[in-house]
């Protein structure tokens, strides 16, 4: 077991803030604070070479998770315990197993080269000559770096930049990666490209990876278990397929035919979408063989698909699901 | 004029909302508004612990222009200071287009647009210091010397703005010039005392090439009776030259940002 | 540790050059403040121009090679959150902050020596006399000076951890420090008060007394004083820096960076 996180709270106090002239001239003599509690009750269970996704929206704690994690904030109470380590710590054999990489912020230097950034990690990581070359010829090619090493980061585009971050903090091979929001800001093909290379570097390094984002396209397609969390709870911890068929019971049909074609389509479900030939059929899971077979049986049908509902439907799903429970 | 003025007041509430927003420092501000006062004045004692005059300006002239001083330090650290470093960061991060969107004049916007509202404490001391100083002098300005001393403050405080703007629009070229308005300072910093205290070939640059002999040394003289109108006559005509070159320099500017920006 | 420190020192010497306009800047800069106060004494004492002029250069070289800037540093990078990266790894940070005063000094004594050099075949009164002895008490007080202007600063820097705008309070003692460091005027024209108040504050050793030493101004008297003073500021900074900082870690990681 890599990361082992048991009851984590962790709760802030912050000024309460108001508007207008006279409040704010209020505020100075009197201040109101309030307790907010990002992080409550909760716990999981990594294991090594896992790549688990964090969703959840803004505020919902996912960061403050993360931080805690990489011994950047203490809890206010619970257990973490990474490697064997507990992060609050900040012990130095801990730091050099992991590696945090925040998607907004940067640890290169802005003007000049990242081969400069690498050079320090690589002493102050105590990285031998020998697996540092190796590594950072993997990463090189498997980033497509090699024309970045010398140019100063403010000449890079973010996409660029962000490459050049993540070959920084996997320099010195940590076990342990926490990744947040890698993707933010990048356009669709670099986000592609760098989800490739963490589905790539995790398959090869087996390396546990814990990755906040925003995008659904992150982590549909690099991970296999999720945990939501929202105002500090944690809602769900799984397999992704699993929450789907548990919070979507039902499939689409994507079906084509003559656009002449008429039929009691709601007899065989909801349908979504009906135009120019193309139908589209929100069917329960257990009916979906049958009404598939009818529809092939009994009309014209030039092409039929069966697909899972959007992500992004089943997470506000989940995250009305939480709602009701109030 | 007056929608301008209109789109200052609201950036002026809007920053005063967020400066009370700090109220431990709203204190630490007042204080350290206080000290720096003291400290000049406590320079000026020093320097008069061994001496009586300064370029050949007393004690209490000399705190008057430390007074003009001050109001002309507080007004920039107030309105125009805070604005450099958002400039900056504008330039550097493309959000620039955001402000040539806007139906507003882009120069007016980037160099007024954040206040730092403590500031204004700075003015209100040096005004409280050139009444003092005039006190101390037992001297009271007549019309025709307050009129000269308004008419050289307003063409001080126009200097002072085009050499801020030329400044900072250098700031498209140059990488990481955080510290402009550092430089600036060192030039202020030369208006702190009598011109007249300088000599020689030194003394015609700060009047001519930086006019700094304008800033402080002309609006302090007309208020204590010493005023020369051909001297104000020529801060007002630098005044207008400044801030034409200023404003050019800017445009120009722009033109060359935007043609270079995909 | 050694190699951590080469590595570091390597890659800030890469960043300056990046940074060589502002650095120079801000080298240059420094300097109008003390020459617009030689103007004033040499105005005051139109006789005395030529050890004003000695003073106030040499003013200007210990200034600089003693400058901190450090709690403006930790300051941005605590408020913009990339501190978290200099935690996150297995060094010190306060190995950062010394590593890149040692280069930036570096350069200011590249580039300020050769200029008083210059400077002192025009101007008679800027060669110096000092014997062996002279300089190597010199150094030691000019890097006692650095090391107390470094904690100083460093102190003032691990307090953002608390506090914002720490810098506000950081302006107002270095201002303090006009008057007490020998910056205003030399010592010797300092009312009595003032100088005696200079002994016990740190503001003298950072400046005034390594300049003393080298204008030839320090008598044995002063510099048991000016050493022992030295001595035991350096030594308190640096004991509350390293109580300071676990504290304002803890602070940092209760409330985030």
């Amino acid at each position: 077991m890599t990361i082992q996180v048991q009851d984590l709270n962790k709760s802030f106090r912050v000024h309460v803030r108001q508007e207008g002239w006279t409040e704010a001239l209020r505020s100075l003599f009197k201040r109101e604070y309030q307790t907010v509690q990002a992080v409550k009750d909760v716990s999981f269970t990594i294991n090594t070479g896992e790549i688990v996704g964090f969703l959840g929206p803004n505020g919902a704690g996912k960061t403050t998770t993360m931080k805690m994690l990489a011994g950047l904030l203490h809890p206010t109470s619970g257990t973490i315990e990474v490697d064997g380590f507990k992060p609050q710590e900040q012990k130095n054999e801990f730091k050099k197993i992991m590696s945090l990489v925040m998607g907004q912020k940067s640890q290169l230097i802005w003007d000049i080269p990242p081969m400069e950034t690498f050079l320090v990690n690589k002493s102050v990581y105590e990285i031998d000559d020998h697996s540092f070359r190796q590594t950072l010829d993997e990463l090189v090619e498997l980033l497509e770096l090699q024309p970045l090493l010398g140019r100063p980061v403010r000449n890079m585009s973010l996409g660029q930049r962000m490459k050049c971050e993540l070959a920084c903090s996997l320099l010195h091979r940590p076990s342990v990666l926490f990744l947040d929001e890698p993707t933010i800001g990048l356009d669709v093909n670099t986000q592609e490209k760098v989800r490739q290379f963490i589905a790539n570097y995790n398959r090869e390094h087996k390396t546990t990876i814990l990755l906040t984002s925003h995008y659904m396209g992150d982590v549909t397609a690099l991970c296999d278990r999720v945990m939501i969390i929202n105002h500090g709870k944690l809602l769900y911890d799984g397999e992704l397929q699993v929450l789907s068929e548990k919070l979507t019971p039902y499939k689409l049909l994507e079906v084509r035919l003559p656009s002449s074609t008429r039929g009691p389509w709601e007899s065989y479900g909801e349908v979504v979408t009906f135009e120019d030939g193309k139908l589209t059929l929100r069917v329960a899971r257990d009916r979906v063989p049958l009404v598939s077979s009818e529809l092939l049986a009994n009309y014209e049908i030039n092409d039929l698909n069966i697909q899972d509902p959007p992500m992004e439907e089943v997470i506000t799903l989940a995250f009305q699901e939480e709602s009701h429970d109030h | 004029m007056r929608r301008y003025w209109r789109i200052f007041k609201e950036f002026f509430r809007t920053c005063l909302v967020e400066e009370l927003e700090y109220r431990s420092e709203f204190m630490g501000n007042l204080f350290s508004s206080l000290l720096g006062i003291i400290v000049s004045i406590l320079m000026v004692q020093i320097f008069f612990y061994q001496t009586d005059q300064l370029g050949g300006w007393a004690y209490a002239d000399v705190l008057i222009l430390l007074g003009i001083f001050n109001t002309l330090q507080g007004l920039i650290n107030f309105a125009l200071r805070p604005n450099m470093p958002r400039l900056l960061l504008h330039i550097r991060m493309g959000t620039l287009d955001y402000v040539l969107t806007k139906p507003i004049d882009s120069m007016f916007f980037v160099s007024l647009r954040h206040l730092v509202f403590w500031r204004l404490i700075d003015v209100v001391l040096g005004i409280g210091l050139v009444i003092y100083g005039l006190g101390q002098k037992h001297f009271i300005p007549s019309f025709l010397d307050v009129g000269f001393f308004l008419l050289s403050i307003l063409a001080a405080l126009v200097i002072i703005y085009s050499l801020w703007m030329l400044l900072m629009t250098t700031a498209f070229w140059v990488i990481r010039m955080d510290d402009l308005s550092f430089l600036f300072n060192s030039f202020f910093e030369t208006t702190r005392f009598p011109i007249t205290m300088y000599k020689g070939w030194l003394r015609m640059a700060l009047t001519y090439v930086l006019p700094a002999a304008f800033v402080t040394f002309t609006p302090a003289s007309s208020l204590i009776g010493k005023w020369d109108g051909g001297a104000t006559l020529a801060s007002v005509l630098v005044a207008v030259i400044f801030f034409w070159l200023a404003r050019r320099f800017w445009k120009f500017a722009l033109a060359n940002y935007t043609s270079a920006s995909s | 540790m050694i190699t951590k420190y080469l590595a570091i020192l390597r890659m800030k010497y890469v960043e300056m050059f990046a940074y060589q306009l502002s650095t120079m800047v801000w080298m240059f800069g420094t300097m109008v403040q003390p020459l617009i106060t030689m103007m004033v004494w040499m105005n005051i004492y139109p006789d005395q121009g030529e050890s004003f002029v000695l003073y106030f250069v040499a003013l200007i070289m210990v200034e600089r090679l003693t400058s901190a800037w450090d709690v403006w540093e930790m300051d941005r990078q605590i408020r913009e959150g990339t501190f978290s990266y200099q935690i996150v790894r297995p060094f010190h940070p306060i190995h950062w902050a010394i590593a890149e005063n040692i280069v930036y000094k570096g350069l200011f004594l590249v580039v300020l020596v050769p200029c008083w050099i210059i400077l002192a075949l025009f101007i008679p009164s800027l060669r110096l006399h000092l014997s062996v002895t002279g300089w190597g008490l010199f150094l030691a007080a000019l890097l006692l000076g650095a090391v107390i202007r470094f904690a100083m600063s460093f102190l003032f820097g691990i307090l953002c951890f608390w506090m914002n705008k720490v810098t506000a309070i950081y302006a107002m003692f270095e201002t303090v420090s006009l008057f007490l460091s020998g910056q205003i005027a030399p010592f010797s024209l300092l009312p009595p008060v003032v100088k005696q108040i200079s002994t016990f504050f740190p503001y003298r050793y950072m400046i005034g007394f390594p300049l003393e030493i080298l204008t030839g101004t320090a008598n044995s008297h002063t510099l048991m004083i000016g050493f022992i003073g030295s001595f035991i500021w350096a030594v308190v900074l640096i004991v509350i820096i390293s109580l300071l900082w676990n504290a304002g870690l803890k602070k940092n990681q209760a409330v985030g960076g």
